[in-house]
């Protein structure tokens, strides 16, 4: 007990009133008896989850680049991102972002937009930094099947950790639904050619219009690469099912989209009925109206079943796109020489929920009508294309069978994207994607699951914010967008980025924000540069620091749990 | 440089002369000119103190207590109710033996809601081991402020400096502003032997068990004594500075009178007032001034007080059930006098009901005129 000699009391005698201290001044330090001897419970800094990142299909650190943001520091926020998601400027634009509608702020005024704080870090980004190189050189060759998301992330980050990487394309250029799905008014063809970019800098190699399948079989890629990875996504159209559905004038939806995305001409008539509920559909309707065409969708469910991003389906309504809910087609009408004429359709009903918890429409008897159209563009979904597949890889309902790693049942085959899930979103894909190359490369442990307990609402102390309402993404005007493909979201200036970035409460993550060291009692939370740590010589373990943590980075462990809580805190790394 | 200012402002500057280091303070009729000047001195950089705002006077005392304890000069005003809801803590600022100095603007206390003058907010603090100096002037006020700090810092002690709701608050006079560098020379920075030390942690103000409670309590009243002494020097001190003077009481045409009558507060100059044109006619009637009310200055009182034939105390205040509370101090300290003089003791003007030449007058004839006060209280004015 050094620190026991240091402190060795010299405890003057008490005879009369002069050796008396001037008050109730204890004789000695009180290192003899530190206060932290009274603690039943202990003060620990511990970050926690934040619903944003918890939510994020690929786990971006989302409080994290934003608080990189608050420090003015765009590089490492930017290089943040790419630890999990290489194509921010394409996220940014086109993620339905799912960690929005976590963000604990919605429950206090308003949400953040991560998508525009996201959108303007991954353009800046492609500006400002260089494209990362290869970290090591490696002797594994990998084979990717498909250059959408799924296929790209997984190049990116093996290619980064030296792997060999090919990517096997159909189409004549890379990007998959990135570039033949979404048209250009969203995801504009520079940024998402900017991004691929990427992979040129990671030696990736590219072998484009070239079919698995046609050009090359898929057991001779199995001979010639170490691993493959399919990731040739959901793409082939699902019929309407109903007479004349392949009449002159239906078109698939994808595949009238990725003939204008090719920037080729479609001739397509003045009124165009789009049949679906989902963001293809929507895409296609958009698309047709800056064509000049008059759109409407028609839809068998109502607004609050549709699978289209609600965004999407605002931006679509603002455009004076019609939708029609609650029909659905019967028989597509033809003229005398087999073109499209119009299309009946019946009046539906909400049922029972179905297998996907939506309530499942009914037709109503004898509700049968008629409507004019010159083109009708079917838009019911897609489905994967499984003709190349060897028969020993196992297969599902929709697609190929896979785990959350992408191993199929075949070692060293991996299956990842769309393909497995079938039709899912971009960032889903990039996630897949990543998780994947680590599997492969063999850095599971950075895999990150979901946790059932993010930081909620109730958690925080949101006495330290203040109500700001968040900057919404600017968008150009109706009247100067609906004829044009360009792009309808102009993104955020340096300023609202700022701003918006302000407005994040960090939850569960430490911002070092001086609270608990302003309201200690005990002066018992020491301050270095790089952090806070707890005196507990001193600490009473009163828990004023907890409380006032604005963000829930503090918790409260009982004394006697304490070696428990170490132990699995080491666990846990 | 001489400015006409209110007596809230004659604090305030006394308190930026005095260069205070943190200031805690909430606001409250009539005090809050006090603070609000104060805060616009912090705000342009005039006075170099850390301004604190609380969300009471009771947080206001107890800031001014932690900033003490680090060895800093601390400062803050109040009223009536602030005052009060303050009083755990004036125990713990004399407890703690802490200087910190406190000015009070008298008010009288609630219920009836009042915001005019009465004493009994100060004077229900008596017993706390606080000095308390009554003021007669804006210039005294300014003047007691600056001394406030030197006698607190010489015997740890806090200070109340008090003066009378509106009459001197919010009333403005003449009042000389000395220069800063006069008042470095008299009030110089200090240092506290007992301060925080962070190396070397001891419990400050921790449980005292009944072996040792006893000889603190004791060193405090020792130090109380110790102040009576202190005040009388600073005062002689401040005089050597700035040629002014007012002394822990003050006998004004006291050598020959028969009746002497004793105020406090701003009715000691109306009194002046009224004993120079009672001594024009011949009435031998002096008047003695209650600066000092703690520490008791009982030497003073007796020498002063023993040779009237009459006494007639004015108390602006009212200890229910006993009497006013400057008598009762005056009558014990002449108690045990072979042929002390009677004591009349004069209710006045409580609630801020005005005190006129014409009032003392009365006062003054009927202890003439009365050989032995009829009651131990006469109340004068009130409505019977």
């Amino acid at each position: 007990m050094k620190w026991l000699e240091k402190y060795k009391p010299e405890i003057p005698v008490l005879e009369k009133e002069s050796d008396y201290p001037e008050w109730a001044i204890s004789l000695t330090s009180t290192l003899l008896n530190p206060t932290g001897t009274w603690r039943i419970f202990r003060p620990v800094y511990l970050n926690k989850i934040p619903p944003c990142n918890n939510e994020c299909p690929t786990n971006e650190k989302i409080q994290g680049y934003i608080d990189y943001v608050k420090q003015n520091k765009l590089v490492d926020a930017y290089k943040l991102i790419l630890e999990d998601n290489p194509f921010p400027a394409i996220t940014g634009r086109v993620c339905y972002h799912p960690c929005e509608s976590v963000c604990n702020r919605k429950d206090y005024d308003e949400a953040l937009s991560i998508h525009c704080i996201e959108r303007f870090i991954g353009d800046w980004g492609l500006k400002n930094v260089s494209f990362e190189k290869p970290i090591t050189k490696r002797k594994e060759s990998v084979a990717i099947i498909g250059s959408g998301p799924a296929g790209m992330t997984c190049a990116y980050y093996l290619a980064k950790h030296g792997y060999n990487v090919t990517i096997f394309e159909k189409k004549t250029k890379l990007g998959g639904m990135l570039r033949y799905g979404i048209p250009a008014y969203r995801l504009p063809k520079n940024v998402l050619n900017n991004e691929i970019k990427k992979l040129i800098a990671l030696d990736v190699k590219f072998k484009t219009n070239c079919s698995v399948g046609k050009q090359i079989s898929f057991d001779e890629l199995r001979k010639s690469f170490d691993f493959i990875v399919i990731s040739h996504g959901a793409h082939q159209n699902r019929p309407l099912g109903v007479p004349n559905d392949d009449a002159d004038g239906v078109f698939s939806g994808l595949e009238f989209l990725s003939i204008i995305n090719a920037g080729k001409k479609v001739k397509i008539g003045k009124k165009v009925a789009v049949i679906g509920g989902g963001n293809t559909a929507i895409d296609a309707a958009r698309s047709c109206l800056r064509l000049g065409s008059i759109p409407t969708i028609l839809y068998r469910r109502t607004k609050a079943e549709m699978p289209a991003v609600p965004d999407e389906i605002r931006a679509c309504e603002d455009e004076g796109i019609k939708i029609e809910f609650l029909v659905a087609p019967v028989k597509v009408l033809t003229n005398k020489k087999g073109k499209v004429s119009g299309v009946e359709l019946i009046r539906m009903k909400l049922g029972k929920p179905d297998a996907s918890g939506r309530r499942r429409p009914v037709p109503i008897e004898n509700s049968n009508f008629t409507m004019k159209f010159d083109t009708i563009i079917s838009a019911i979904g897609e489905q994967v294309d499984l003709s190349f597949i060897t028969p020993d890889i196992i297969k599902t309902d929709w697609g190929i069978k896979a785990d959350f790693l992408g191993k199929t049942n075949v070692k060293n085959i991996y299956a990842i994207g769309d393909c497995v899930t079938g039709p899912k979103t971009v960032v889903e894909a990039i996630g897949y994607g990543k998780r994947t190359a680590w599997a492969i490369i063999g850095l599971e442990d950075k895999i990150i699951y979901k946790s059932e307990n993010p930081v909620k609402f109730t958690d925080l102390n949101t006495d330290y914010f203040e109500p700001l309402p968040k900057i919404p993404m600017p968008e150009l005007a109706v009247k100067f967008r609906k004829n044009n493909f360009k792009e309808v979201h102009t993104g955020y200036d340096k300023h609202m980025l700022v701003r918006e970035a302000e407005r994040c409460f960090s939850c569960g993550v430490c911002n070092k924000c001086d609270n608990c060291f302003v309201f200690c009692p005990d002066l018992s939370v020491i301050k270095d540069n790089s952090a806070y740590s707890f005196d507990y010589d001193y600490c009473k373990g009163c828990g004023v620091c907890a409380h006032e943590c604005p963000r829930n980075a503090i918790s409260m462990v009982e004394e006697s749990k304490f070696e428990e809580f170490n132990k699995e805190k080491l666990n846990r790394g | 440089m001489k400015k006409v200012i209110t007596g809230n402002h004659a604090v305030s500057y006394g308190a930026l002369l005095a260069r205070a280091q943190v200031i805690a303070a909430y606001p409250i009729t009539p005090q809050t000119q006090v603070v609000e000047l104060l805060s616009e001195f912090c705000a342009s950089g005039k006075l170099n103190a850390k301004f604190i705002k609380v969300e009471s006077e009771h947080s206001a005392m107890a800031a001014c207590i932690s900033a003490a304890a680090t060895g800093v000069r601390t400062f803050t005003a109040t009223s009536a109710h602030g005052l009060a809801l303050m009083h755990e803590m004036l125990h713990w600022a004399a407890g703690a033996r802490l200087p910190v100095v406190l000015a009070n603007i008298n008010r009288a206390m609630g219920p009836g809601w009042s915001v005019w003058t009465d004493q009994n907010d100060s004077l229900s603090q008596r017993d706390l081991g606080w000095i308390q100096l009554y003021c007669e002037s804006n210039q005294e006020v300014l003047d007691t402020t600056i001394q406030a700090f030197k006698i607190a810092e010489k015997v740890l002690l806090p200070v109340m400096i008090v003066l009378d709701a509106f009459v001197l608050s919010h009333t403005s006079e003449a009042v000389d502003i000395p220069e800063q560098s006069l008042v470095d020379a008299f009030l110089p920075p200090f240092e506290l032997k007992t301060k925080l030390d962070v190396n070397f942690p001891r419990s400050y103000g921790a449980l005292t068990n009944p072996d040792h409670y006893f000889e603190i309590r004791y060193k405090i009243h020792k130090a109380n004594e110790l102040a009576a002494e202190v005040v009388k020097q600073t005062d002689l001190e401040f005089y050597q500075h700035f040629g002014r003077k007012y002394g822990v009481i003050e006998p004004y045409r006291c050598d020959d009178a028969k009746v002497i009558i004793v105020t406090s507060g701003t009715i000691t100059g109306t009194a002046r007032a009224v004993i120079d044109e009672m001594r024009e006619q011949g009435r031998k009637v002096g008047l003695l001034k209650i600066k000092l009310f703690r520490p008791t200055p009982f030497d003073e009182l007796r020498s002063i007080l023993y040779k009237a034939q009459k006494i007639a105390v004015i108390d602006r205040n009212i200890s229910f059930g006993h009497s006013g509370i400057f008598a009762q101090e005056i009558k014990s300290a002449l108690y045990g006098m072979a042929g002390a003089p009677p004591i009349f003791n004069y209710i006045i003007g409580l609630g801020g009901r005005d005190v006129t030449p014409a009032d003392l007058r009365n006062i003054i004839d009927y202890t003439f005129k009365t050989d032995t006060p009829p009651t131990n209280i006469i109340w004068q004015g009130v409505r019977l």
